[in-house]
This record gives structure tokens, sequence and C-alpha cells, in this order.
């Protein structure tokens, strides 16, 4: 149940796109956001798909893997399509019923925006899933940190985003620990209305907070202890360098910008 | 009718996942009324996992837990009231404390099944005395007393309910050796007191030995042995292999017998020993 969330998580490997740098990593799935944006027709988003399709191939995650991770966003792409067709009135007229009117011009936006969330999600869910957290948010705290300039402290942000991602699996972990515990003791936590259910959840949630807090101390005892200090230069354990790899990346978004500019602009546009 | 039968019980985690394991496997066996069984095994040979099964927090993929011959998991009601039945103690159970007093934390098993407030009042009580806590106690908070004290508030929750069948997942572990003995004896009094049927669960040999009538085994979840205890500690080669000790004065006295010393072969403890040697040394040495 709980741990069925898959979102977020890092599957090991050594792909082509798990090889990736970091850094290299974020701007081309940045880029890969906005040319997916950028797409006008079905043609420019064939070949987003295409795309996307390809890179989850090369990554060998299988596609089970990530379509069930998105089981709980069916219900948002569902949801957008449905209001695309009731927005749009263009093309011909499929059925009219009342205030209720749906037209081609609806049913393609529907699908064209479906499409185009399944492909946002496909590619930024592919960061996660080939990058560990600690790499990626080395990652952010590496291209943020011209930001020092100006007093931002990046690199305690990015400590304290490793940690808190560091943590979730060992909270999801001790949330289930805990509520077998109680139920062990008779805790029914899944029937009652709403107010009785939100009740039962405090056996729960107390010990989770206490137990988090507990650990929070610790690891900042054990932190302090080995003088972590925040303001320090730090250096890395694993250097980041950029290879042959990234500029063949950077090369392909590239193209793909290209192929899309060039297919929004001969073939007529859906939205 | 025995009061728990495993029969053929499997046990997978994370189906359909590329981190899918097989936690148990094809596990049968059966707790007489009034047993005190040991269930032992190396770390990640599914302890947990199995006892779980046992008040159907854990639903099996394949096979079926008894209660007194009646599946629990028949319906969800069956599965609820197996849950008062059967009492089970986690392991690191002081983490699960959540009330503002040490009173209230008790009574949150025995108010979860509906008895009235002078009943909760008198179990309450009872556990409390029973695992060693005095009355000023009660008022406190339970975050304000020492990891040994919670453990003791944690395990007196799980006693309040009066379960016919009471399992503890290693109540003995992170204790110091004297705070390992007082909840062993704890739990040894609790039975001889109550008469119910109890499941320690534990991977030392040495805090198990003296208490249960019957060990129970299990090795890369899969029962290795299901026998008395003498009988389970002849087969020190094979325990070994699954990373478990025999004792280590029962260890000395079956060299000592190698060496021709004509000494009992059911030796656990050293205060076993030292009456044992005195015996032998009162016979003159045969
Ligand atoms: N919630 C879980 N999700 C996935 N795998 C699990 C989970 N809990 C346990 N396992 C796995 O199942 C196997 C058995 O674990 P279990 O906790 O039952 O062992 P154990 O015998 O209680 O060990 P220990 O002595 O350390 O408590 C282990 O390999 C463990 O990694
Ligand atoms: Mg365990």
């Amino acid at each position: 149940m709980i741990k069925d969330i898959t979102i977020g998580q890092y599957f090991p490997g050594d792909s082509f796109i798990h090889k990736l740098d970091a850094r290299a990593k974020l701007i081309v799935v940045f880029l890969a956001l906005v040319e997916i944006f950028l797409c006008k027709n079905f043609l420019s988003l064939a070949l987003v798909v295409l795309f996307a399709i390809v890179s989850v191939a090369i990554s060998k995650i299988s596609f089970r893997v990530v379509f069930k991770g998105m089981k709980m966003i069916y219900f948002i792409i569902v949801l957008t399509s449905i209001l695309q067709i009731f927005y749009n009135d263009e093309g011909t007229v499929l059925l009219d019923w009342w205030k209720i009117q749906i037209t081609t011009g609806g049913i393609f936006t529907a699908i064209f925006m479906a499409i185009r969330i399944i492909c946002l999600i496909l590619v930024s869910s592919l960061l996660t899933y080939t990058t560990s957290p600690t790499t990626l948010t080395d990652g952010i705290s590496r291209l943020l940190s011209p930001l020092n300039k100006i007093k931002v402290p990046v690199d305690t942000l990015a400590m304290m985003m490793t940690i808190a991602l560091r943590f979730i699996p060992t909270l999801i972990e001790e949330i289930d620990k805990i509520m077998n515990a109680q139920k062990a003791r008779g805790a029914d936590l899944d029937s009652g209305n709403l107010v009785q259910r939100a009740k039962a959840l405090i056996p729960i949630f107390i010990p989770l907070f206490v137990n988090s807090f507990r650990r929070a101390y610790e690891l900042a005892f054990a932190m302090e202890c080995r003088c972590y200090n925040g303001n320090n230069k730090r250096t890395r354990m694993k250097q980041m360098k950029l290879s042959w790899r990234d500029a063949v990346a950077f090369v392909i978004i590239a193209v793909m910008l290209a192929g899309i500019i060039l297919l929004n602009h001969f073939f007529g546009a859906v939205i | 009718m025995s009061i728990l039968e495993i029969k053929n019980l499997s046990y997978k985690y994370g189906v359909g996942t590329p981190f899918e394991i097989d936690a148990l496997d094809n596990i049968s066996f059966s707790v007489e009324k009034g047993e005190m069984v040991a269930i032992i095994g190396h770390t990640g040979s599914g302890k947990s996992t199995l006892i779980q099964h046992f008040n159907a927090l854990l639903k099996a993929s394949e096979g079926q837990v008894l209660l007194e011959g009646k599946d629990i998991n028949e319906s969800r009601e069956s599965a609820h009231k197996a849950r008062f039945r059967v009492g089970l103690c986690f392991q690191y159970p002081e983490y699960q404390l959540f009330e503002s007093t040490v009173y209230k934390d008790i009574a949150f098993g025995p108010a979860n099944m509906g008895l009235d407030k002078a009943e909760i009042d008198r179990r309450v009580r009872k556990a409390a005395e029973f695992v060693g806590l005095k009355e000023s106690m009660l008022d406190k908070s339970p975050f304000d007393l020492s990891g040994g004290e919670k453990r003791r508030v944690a395990i007196a929750g799980v006693m309040a309910m009066e379960p016919e069948v009471l399992i503890m997942d290693e109540p003995a572990a992170g204790l110091d050796p004297r705070g390992r003995k007082v909840i062993l004896d704890l739990i040894k009094n609790y039975r001889e007191k109550t008469g119910s049927t109890v499941i320690i669960v534990s991977h030392s040999m040495e805090d198990v030995a003296s208490v249960a009538d019957r060990i129970i085994v299990l090795n890369k979840g899969r029962v290795a042995f299901n026998d008395s205890v003498e009988e389970v500690f002849s087969h020190e080669k094979e325990l070994r292999e699954m990373g478990l000790n025999i004792p280590q004065i029962t260890k000395i006295f079956s060299e000592l017998r190698s060496f021709g010393f004509n000494l009992s072969g059911n030796v656990y403890t050293v205060d076993d020993a030292a009456e044992e040697i005195l015996r032998y040394l009162h016979k003159g040495g045969n």
C-alpha cells in the first residue's frame, strides 16, 4: 500500500542515462520539459513521445514500473482532459445537449493534453529513477552555486534537502511499523466516519513525530561531533565531470528543439 | 485442539516489484494451549514477518493461520477479534508509546476492546504491577521514562488486553544483562500466573533456553527445527551454519562430557551449571 509509491524512488543501474552527469541531466530534463510545452501539433508531440519512450528504454527501467508509479496521477490526467473537452468549441460539433457541447477540437485538445502530461511525468520521473537523491541534490547545489555570491546559503540548503530525502524511506517504514503496532492493540484505522478516522491517526503521528525529533537531534549531534559546519567550503568525494555522454545528450535535445520548431511552423497547430 | 495452528504459510514482500523476496516459505507448526514456545533465527530469517500473521496484520500469500481451529482471515471481524485474543508486542515497542500519561497508554488496548471503565482500571493496575511499574509512575508522561521503563510500559500495554496468546518480538533486545533477565523473568512469571500461551521471538539461544518448552528454529524463511530445547541444541553444527550459537555454558558441559565426566546435557545457564557441578561433586565424581 504505502510502499507502492515509486515516484521519487531511485533504481540503481549503469545505463547511458544513469551515467550522465547530474548537472547535465538536470539541464537536459529542464529543456525537455520546456520543449514539451512548445509542441503545438501532433507531429511535434510525436517527436517528444518518441524521445520519452526511447529514453525510458535506454534507462533499462521497465515500463511496468514507470506506469505503475504514475497510478496516482491518472486521476489528474483524466480530469484535465475532460475539462479540455468542455472548454474548446472549435471544429465540428459531435454532441449538443443542454449547455454541453462536445466538438472535434475539444476531443483533440483533450488527447493532446493527456499525452503531454504523460510525457512530462515520464521525463521528470526518469530523472529521479536514474539519479540517486544525494547526487541529485549535489547537482542542484552545484548549478545554484552562483547564488552563493548574493548570500544564499546554497550548500546548507542542499544539505537539508539531502537529509530530508534520505529520511523519506525511513519514515515510510516507520509509519508502517507504528501502524502495525497500534493495530495489534486493536486500533481501528480503516473504518468509521471522517472524524473517527482522523482521531485514529493520533496514535500513529505522535510516536512518528517524537521519533523524528529524537532522530533529528541525534543526527545533529553526530554531525556536530564530526565538526560539520555549513559555512565551510566542502569538497566532494565524488567529483562531477562532464563527459562525451553529456555532449551527446545536449546535441539530442538541441536537434529535438529544432525539429519541434520546424514541425510547428510547417503544419497546423492543434492548440 | 491446538490453540494456534500454522498451515503451509508462505509470504512474499514486494510482489511485482524488482525487490520481491520470499520472506516465508511453506511454514507449518502448531502451538498447544499453555505452552511456551521460542522462535529463533538469524537476522532476516523471517521471525517478525511470521508472527505478524498470527494476529492477521499480514495476510499470507498462501496457507492458513487457525486460532482454535478457525481461520483468522475468514472475515474482517474475525481478523479484528484475533488482535485481542493474540497479543503482539513488537520489537522495540517503546517507540510506539503516544499517550500523555503511562496510565492512558496502557489503557489504549483495553479501551479499544470496548471494556467498561472499572474493568479497564483493574487491568491497567494489574498489568502495571506485573511489569513492576510503581503507582506513582502511572501519571507520568511515558516520554519522561528511561528506555527500560518505556519498554515495560509497552509490554504492560499488551498484557493489559489479557490475550490468550502473548507474542513477544525480541523483548530483551538492546537491554543490559540484568535488564534482559528482568524482562525474561517477567514473561515467565506472567505465564505461570495466567496460564497463557506465550511465544517468544529471539535470536539469542541464551535468552530462551531456560524459559521455553520448545524451540522452533527459522532459517531463510523455513522451519529448520521444531523440537525440545535439548534436541535442538544437539544439532550444534547445523545451528552454527545458520548463524546461531548454543549457550557457551552448554558447550562447555558437552565438552566436559566428551572427556568422560558424567554430567547432565541440559545445562543452559550458569545457575544450572553451578547446581549440576555441586550435584556431581556430592555424588563423589560419578
Ligand atoms: N516491510 C518489508 N518490506 C520488504 N521486505 C521486508 C519487510 N520487512 C522485512 N522484510 C524482509 O523480509 C525478510 C525477513 O524479515 P524479518 O523482519 O521477518 O526478519 P527477522 O527474523 O525478524 O529479523 P531480525 O532478527 O533482524 O528482527 C528480510 O529479508 C527482510 O529484509
Ligand atoms: Mg524481527
